[in-house]
């Protein structure tokens, strides 16, 4: 019997990946979103309670079946009698019945696969309690029956990702991951496949904060006065995704553009999506200035004013001395927010300007009798980022190692849903 | 969502995005009962290479599984059949309809390839019990194996079609599960509003007799066997495509339908749980948190 590929389900806070391993993208991205009957409020109400008599199919209704997920939950967010819940908190599964029916109709509608014929391979953030992956593996086991499961940390699929850059060289487990979407910015530290929890920290600027920033850049411009007010933080958004790029010196990248506006001006159509009505937009200054927020926080905010170059050096060096020079040789970016053209170049440089003004004071404070070799640091950018995390799972799912190191059924049955709370660190050459 | 859909959304999704866009692409997934498709660009960009690969082919092919592919896609049928798979149709993007209904109707097509292919038994038998009312006698027993252990047969009598799945309960909760609903299967249909639906009959552990005399029945406790019969008012020109897009699907509908009961089960768990761990936390004894003061007044503070 040819065995079907594993199937690579990434539940994320904003958006979900889901596909079959040995494909290069996920067949779906949709929010993670589930409109279910009954409004938002009411979501610790209990489920409905057989009334009437007679015989079970008409004494309980179909309302458990009533709902939609993804793209079709949010268009459905507006029909009277629906409420849309988001199941998943700060990377964390916030509401079990939720999450479980969500998966149902993921598996069901959106895939069609059997669960009773595939393994599948889940996502969890960093410091996720065990208990919830038992909860997780409860579900998947009992309620879907399927063949096996692995659960994998984010940041080592997002690790295992960056193995398909030409530059990387050795299949290694240990590096920096900055991982970066639509809510929160994390830098994670691994060691050999494990995360470094004590040494994680967590930047309060991502993708959605770029975006109120690129508008409040345009709005004070002016150039938003002719964008109907409901388009214009989609259309900062856009302006985001599609022109900015990360500069080397923001000084002269001004004087530049203000030299020459024709050059860099780039000019941003759009269209009334309830009118029709057309319009356009200049796009200046805010295409570097936008990415800018992470290396001068302060451009942004008042309450959070330290570089993201710094705090990569904070983790690194709170982490165990004898891996930091792995940590540092080895910084991988995934996520949307990390996508900026040069985003990779202008870290290293910050980075390195850092460590090496380290290596001078303390070569100066040993009175220049002991000289360093040097701290290599790499920051490795590559074609996948965009869903590196998902990208990593389909990697490592078609490995022939993968079905050793998951838990099937029979092992499942025999112990119990603790054995969910290890898994076997695989795929690494070191 | 109640019926499990007819078609895949995966290739109905892929290929309209490609008609917007024309890209390079390679991507493989899977349909239920292990059919394994292959989306690819071998040449260039606007010609796609839709593969699939089904477990019962052979018989499938016997039954006629081509003519009715041929009639649905016609010149799309490739002649080479990619390796490892076992029926490949050519997409040329640019010959696509441009009229968008026209367009989703196309779409829409390619995306029940599986359905189309499984269609052909039934057809069959739909058409042998036409030419059995005249003649008399039965029509001949087709066995389809779409899965490892479970297969479907379709047999045609002068007045019916009879229709007989064999499905495996892997777990023993399943198996209850499918007994009660396949009972509630059988009386549902004694409701006045859907006296019209084809007579459903369930046993498990005995084969049917329809089938009792084919070789290599397992008949063990784990398996059941659900039997259909359809009348001709249910394979009628205008109706029959529907009766067989949701007959082939009844296994997974089955399966899917005790997947949802226990997640309802679950919910209702959850819920007794909290409910209980409520009570639990009304008998925690109150602790006496008075304010603790000095003689001259002043608060102590625990540290």
């Amino acid at each position: 019997m040819s065995v079907l590929a594993p199937i690579i389900c990434d539940n994320g806070t904003g958006f979900s990946k889901v596909g079959f391993a040995g494909n290069s993208d996920p067949s779906f991205v949709f929010p993670t979103a589930i409109a279910t009957r009954g409004s938002a409020s009411q979501s610790a109400r209990a489920p409905a309670v057989p009334s009437k008599p007679g015989h079970l199919a008409s004494k309980r209704g179909v309302e458990d079946l009533d709902f939609f997920i993804g793209d079709e939950a949010l268009a459905n967010a507006k029909t009277p009698g629906y409420g849309v819940h988001y199941p998943i908190r700060h990377g964390m599964i916030d509401n079990w019945d939720h999450m479980e029916r969500y998966w149902e109709q993921t598996i069901f509608k959106y895939l069609r696969a059997e669960p009773e014929d595939h393994y599948f391979l889940l996502t969890e953030p960093p410091l996720n309690p065990p208990e919830n992956r038992e909860q997780t593996a409860e579900i998947f086991f009992e309620s879907f029956n399927i063949k096996g499961l692995y659960i994998a940390v984010q940041a080592v699929l997002a690790l295992a990702a960056s193995w398909s850059s030409n530059r990387v060289t050795d299949r290694t487990l240990t590096g920096t991951v900055i991982d970066s979407g639509d809510g929160v910015t994390h830098v994670i530290p691994c060691a050999e496949g494990y995360v470094i929890g004590s040494a994680i920290k967590h930047i309060p600027i991502a993708g959605r904060d770029i975006s109120q920033f690129v508008l409040n850049l345009m709005r004070e411009r002016g150039e938003m006065a002719t964008v109907p007010p409901e388009d214009q933080l989609k259309v900062a958004s856009k302006v985001k995704e599609n022109y900015s790029y990360v500069c080397q010196d923001v000084v002269r990248e001004f004087r530049k553009y203000d030299e020459e506006p024709y050059k860099y001006f780039e000019r941003y159509d759009g269209e009334h999506s309830v009118t029709g009505r057309k319009y356009s937009v200049d796009v200046g200054y805010e295409r570097f200035l936008a990415p800018e927020i992470f290396f001068n926080p302060e451009i942004f905010s008042s309450d959070f004013l330290t570089p993201l170059p710094e705090i990569v050096d904070d983790v690194i060096q709170s982490s165990p001395i004898d891996v930091r020079r792995g940590l540092y040789k080895n910084i991988v970016l995934s996520g949307g927010s990390t996508m900026f053209q040069h985003f990779g170049n202008r870290l290293k440089r910050d980075l390195k300007q850092l460590v090496d003004r380290r290596l001078d004071a303390s070569v100066a404070a040993s009175g220049s009798t002991q000289r360093s070799s040097g701290v290599e640091v790499d920051v490795i950018s590559h074609k996948r980022q965009r869903y590196a995390v998902w990208f990593g799972g389909s990697l490592l799912a078609s490995l022939p190692d993968f079905y050793t190191s998951c838990h099937t059924k029979a092992q499942y049955d025999e112990i119990g849903p603790s054995i969910c709370r290890r898994y076997q660190i695989f795929g690494s050459s070191t | 969502m109640i019926l499990l859909e007819p078609h895949n959304v995966i290739i109905q999704t892929t290929i309209l995005e490609k008609l917007q866009k024309p890209g390079s692409l390679d991507v493989v997934f899977v349909d239920y009962d292990n059919v394994r498709f292959h989306l690819s660009t071998p040449e260039r960009k606007t010609q796609l290479l839709l593969s699939m690969n089904i477990r019962c082919w052979d018989e499938l092919v016997q039954y006629g599984a081509l003519d009715v592919l041929r009639r649905e896609y016609g010149s799309l049928l490739a002649s080479k059949v990619e390796p490892e798979y076992n029926v490949s149709l050519e997409i040329d993007l640019e010959q696509a309809p441009s009229d968008p209904e026209a367009r989703e109707a196309f779409v829409e097509s390619l995306a029940l390839l599986k359905r189309n292919a499984l269609s052909a038994p039934f057809e069959r038998g739909f058409e042998t019990q036409k030419q059995l009312e005249s003649s008399g006698g039965q029509g001949e027993l087709m066995q389809v194996h779409y899965r490892d252990e479970e297969a479907m047969y379709i047999q045609a009598a002068p007045d019916r079609v009879t229709v007989i799945f064999s499905t495996v309960f892997r777990e023993e909760t399943d198996r209850i599960f499918g007994k009660v609903f396949l009972q509630e299967f059988v009386d549902a249909r004694r409701q006045p509003s859907i006296q019209n639906a084809p007579q459903v009959l369930y046993s498990s552990r005995d084969p049917p007799l329809e089938i009792r005399h084919v070789p290599g029945l397992r008949n063990s406790e784990e398996i059941g066997y659900v039997t259909f019969v359809l009348f001709p008012r249910h394979f009628t020109k205008s109706v029959a495509p529907a009766t067989i897009s949701h007959i082939q699907l009844f296994r997974d509908y089955l399966h899917y339908h005790i997947k949802c009961s226990k997640a309802y089960m679950h919910s209702r768990m959850r819920y007794r749980v909290t409910e209980f761990q409520k009570v639990l936390n009304r008998a925690k004894t109150e602790v006496a948190t008075t304010e603790r003061k000095t003689a001259s007044g002043r608060t102590m503070v625990s540290r």
